[in-house]
């Protein structure tokens, strides 16, 4: 496909219209002199139309699902519904304030319970708690809530450790360690939680072992009822990591697996657009031993009215303002509806249909490190490119200027040059096929050109090392290193 | 029961054909028969025009708050958002992005954020801003964390009059490192801050850090925090702001902040029942290897021209794991977006004239609730701006509010702790003005008020 991404020599905002004088604001009732601002804030006075025009020239130099496909492993990019869209702007859904009554607010409140319901279905768990604000503030809360169960019983001084296998998403052992854990990584064997090391490893030291299933490897554990009983024979806690749950929607779930207590990520598996890096909608999903240090409050239903409860003695209390992500859970909750029961498996194996197609196409370039049945996505080894003179990072580059993203790259890093491909069940099979075409052409095209690679984008390669280098980290450091149009 | 899984008629058999295999179930061999599940008991799927039709039955059970005469406000603030806020948020080419990791990709998305990073570098006086994190009360988490990687200690100072959940909140933070959040003492009648306990506190060697919010939890401001970097030394200070206020305050990297934290909901973001909200976070640049979150930087392209990226990513989860500044992956970007966008269209002098405006709507309040009897309005005896603390003297805050809803008034929200158990606190309501009040439903409030007072009086 041909393709030439808008390249707009679009100045920052502060050069369309630079502040040039240095205002004093006028006197605001109350404000104590003392504390009065002595300078106008430093920021352009621009039309609408200025500010209209200068965003949708940024947007246009930007990638999302609606322009291409978008296949970042362990991202799950698939179709964010339109219709979630509009009905999150509605003025019964926007337009509340979560310290409103209960009251006048028995909607809100009733979606966030139903979705509640519909996620213990979906998990296998009994409890669920819709205040994470992300996947990994669900991680770190369910941490505080294991931290808070052994405390309980005695057993904080001892079980003092977090064990995950080696390749587990980074966010596992850095909220472990906020959650005041030592973290100790299980090697792989094949993709796989090496069952005898495992073993090896667990103890009356142990707290928790955290668990992407399927992993990040887009491997199903086999042994998965093997690793529970091993976990909980240790007297230790099995921490789902919800992020690649859609490969198994309605095939197992964490509860049939064994899992003590998860987190589901809403932007992920549920459709809710990831806007760019945020926001997500964390789900914190819980078996009875941990269901009593749910953060605060809980959604309750009384007869045919719903409430907050906060009389949860046990409870690690709030992690957030407010209590869920309403405008994204809503989203997620048209989803779920919409699909039903024989819509989400549908999802799960459409998902994994994709990604075993795309696998098996793209095995012939590349090789496939662990064994090629796998689910909702898949890695490559970029290692053999080296013998050309080409990396990874080239190939990733040379995609997007076919007008696709690019896999994720160099993660699992126990996988040398690696790729990780996933192509969600949205995808149609011409879709697909033209990212395989894609592929092929990036592959067999020359290093001079990989090397080259983006050509076709707003920016030719990025000179990431040089960002890190000499930080310039906003306009006032641009201005202080002479570096902007304006002073 | 939709198009968003593909089903061409033959396409899965094609796929099916391709793979060699007969049946999707194939591709399940992995998972264990015994880990199977059978039916979820999710129910069936729906068109889109039942799920619209289910979906606005349940939003008719809410009351918005454009039904009311609200003076809800805290650190989450409804207010007008103009329309080309949201006309610029649902270009989908933004918020069906993910994370920039793809720099060429996303300059866009970078430069937004790069922007955004900008303007709380300018509202905040400080150095270096991050590209967002949860909420005000993550950041304040954040901040909080972030204070015991520049400094020694085990014990961090909070004011007694922050909200409640935000407390929680820096608990739990508090919680991994087995740190703890103690309370400053404020003055029973100006619901300032005691620096003398700040002072003694911070004698003892052992606090790490000192948070003090602007507005404080009370809606009031506190001319003791310019005194507060003086009081407690090298010490990290804290300062967790409102970002429309910063727009008239002295920016608190003047009065020797360390990290300035806040809420950013009120530029641009629907309060949407609680989220997403937008964390925000700015710190000194000689700490910014020790900052949370991600960071967009400027840098070149291969042509020599202007390009961002994400940079310093040493500090975080996906590159150090373990030892990463933060665990914080997802954030808020697309709120951080809102916040830029809505900044730009109102600019400078219409953020401080919204801020005046909302000013004196609060003085007309106060003065209209300050006859009063059985009403403290305001409670305290200090300067505020758009929002202040009300104490009912007869019944509870409940019940007074209860009273003003019956009269389609959101009269603020109750400042206790609502866990039972809970210490027992004064019967304390913050009331905040709002863009949406003028003077008729302010003596509207005024007259619901007295009878509501009278009402308890008649009827404790």
């Amino acid at each position: 496909m041909t393709f030439r991404q808008a390249r707009w020599e679009e100045p920052s905002i502060w050069d369309l219209a630079p502040p040039r004088t240095v205002e004093t604001p006028p006197a605001v009732p109350g404000v104590p002199e003392r504390l009065r601002r002595k300078e106008a804030v430093r920021w352009p006075e621009l039309s609408e139309l200025e500010v209209v025009r200068h965003y949708t020239r940024l947007s246009q130099m930007n990638f999302g699902i609606d322009t291409s496909s978008y296949p970042l492993g362990s991202c799950t990019m698939k179709y964010n519904p339109k219709v979630s869209e509009m009905l999150a702007r509605r003025k019964g859904a926007a337009e509340m304030h979560p310290y409103q009554p209960e009251a006048t607010a028995q909607g809100a409140l009733e979606i966030f319970w139903r979705l509640e319901r519909i996620l213990t279905k979906v998990t296998g768990m009994p409890e669920v708690s819709l205040q994470a604000a992300a996947g990994a503030h669900g991680e770190y809360a369910a941490l505080l809530m294991v931290a808070a169960y052994f405390r309980d019983r005695g057993e904080s001084e001892t079980r003092t450790e977090v064990l995950l296998p080696d390749t587990a998403h980074g966010t596992n052992p850095a909220s472990a360690a906020m959650a005041g854990y030592s973290t100790r990584e299980i090697l792989s064997k094949g993709g796989c939680v090496d069952l005898a090391a495992l073993r090896a490893a667990v103890s009356s030291k142990t707290a928790c072992f955290m668990l992407t299933n399927p992993n990040t490897a887009g491997l199903f554990e086999s042994e998965i009822l093997e690793i529970a009983d091993t976990v909980h024979g240790a007297g230790a806690m099995l921490y789902y990591d919800g992020a690649n749950l859609n490969a198994i929607l309605g095939i197992t779930n964490p509860g049939r697996m064994g899992f003590d207590v998860a987190h589901l990520n809403l932007h992920k598996t549920f459709a809710t657009p990831h806007g760019g890096g945020g926001p997500g909608a964390g789900v914190l999903a819980s078996g009875e031993r941990l269901a009593p240090y749910l953060p605060i409050p809980r959604i309750v239903k009384s007869g045919r009215k719903f409430r907050l409860d906060y009389d949860r003695p046990k409870s690690i209390g709030k992690i957030k303002t407010g209590y869920g992500n309403f405008g994204l859970d809503l989203r997620a909750y048209a989803f779920a509806i919409t699909h039903g029961e024989d819509g989400l498996k549908h999802v799960a194996r459409r998902s994994v249909l994709n990604s075993n197609y795309v696998a098996s196409r793209l095995g012939k370039f590349l090789p496939r490190p662990f064994r090629p049945l796998v689910k909702h996505e898949f890695v490559l080894s970029g290692a053999p490119l080296k013998e050309r003179g080409v990396r990874t990072l080239d190939l990733a580059k040379r995609l997007l200027d076919e007008g696709v993203h690019a896999p994720t790259v160099y993660f699992p890093s126990l996988v040398e040059e690696s790729l990780m491909v996933e192509l969600p069940e949205t995808e149609s099979k011409r879709e697909l096929d033209q990212y395989i075409a894609a592929f092929e052409r990036a592959i067999s095209d020359t290093p001079e050109n990989l090397h080259a690679a983006p050509r076709s984008l707003a920016v030719r390669r990025v000179d990431e090392v040089r960002a890190a280098r000499e930080p310039l980290l906003s306009w006032k450091d641009l201005r202080g290193a002479g570096k902007a149009e304006t002073p | 029961m939709s198009r968003w899984i593909p089903d061409e008629p033959g396409e899965e058999a094609a796929l099916l054909e391709a793979l060699g295999i007969s049946s999707v179930d194939e591709l399940f061999s992995d998972v264990p028969k015994k880990a199977r599940i059978g039916r979820m008991g999710v129910g069936p799927g729906h068109k889109e025009i039942e799920v619209v039709r289910e979906i606005d039955r349940l939003l008719e059970r809410n009351r918005p708050l454009s039904r009311f005469a609200s003076f809800l406000g805290g650190r989450i603030a409804p207010r007008y958002m103009p329309a080309a806020v949201d006309a610029m948020l649902s270009r989908s080419e933004f918020y069906t992005a993910y994370t920039p990791y793809q720099a060429e990709a996303s300059q866009g998305m970078l430069r937004a954020l790069f922007e955004f990073q900008s303007l709380w570098v300018e509202l905040t006086g400080l150095d270096v801003a991050n590209a967002s994190l949860y909420d005000g009360a993550t950041a304040a988490g954040e901040a909080l964390l972030f204070c015991r990687r520049i400094h020694e200690g085990r014990r961090f100072l909070v004011p007694a009059s922050l909200p409640w959940e935000e407390k929680s909140v820096l608990r739990n933070y508090a919680s991994g490192p087995k740190l703890t959040v103690e309370e400053i003492p404020y003055d029973a009648r100006t619901g300032r801050l005691d620096l003398g306990f700040v002072r003694a506190a911070v004698q003892s060697h052992d606090v790490f850090g000192v948070l003090a919010d602007v507005p404080n939890g009370f809606g009031h401001l506190d001319e003791g925090i310019l005194d507060l970097k003086s009081t407690i030394g090298d010490v990290p200070l804290v300062v967790s702001a409102d970002p429309l206020a910063l727009s008239v305050l002295d920016p608190p990297g003047n009065y020797g902040a360390d990290v300035v934290v806040g809420e950013g909901q009120g530029f641009g973001i629907a309060p949407s029942f609680g989220g997403p909200l937008l964390g925000l976070f700015a710190c000194r640049r000689e700490h910014l290897r020790s900052a949370p979150g991600r960071i967009v930087g400027a840098t070149l392209d291969a042509d020599g021209h202007r390009a961002y990226a994400l940079t310093l990513v040493t500090r975080e989860q996906h590159i150090r794991r373990s030892r990463a500044t933060s665990n914080i992956c997802t954030n808020e970007s697309l709120m951080a977006l809102a916040f830029v966008v809505y900044a730009s269209l109102v600019g400078p002098r219409g953020l401080a004239q919204l801020q005046t405006s909302l000013a004196e709507k609060a003085r007309t309040l106060a003065s209209a609730l300050g006859g009063i009897e059985g009403l403290q309005a305001p409670r305290f005896d200090a300067p505020y701006l758009g929002e202040f603390t009300i104490e009912v003297g007869r019944g509870t805050a409940g019940a007074f509010l209860d009273r003003l809803r019956r009269r389609r008034i959101l009269g603020g929200h109750r400042l206790a702790d609502p866990r039972p158990g809970s210490p027992a606190e004064p019967e304390r309501i913050l009331v905040a003005a709002t863009d949406s009040v003028g003077e008729k439903e302010i003596q509207k409030y005024a007259r619901a008020a007295q009878a509501a007072v009278d009402a308890a009086g008649r009827n404790p």
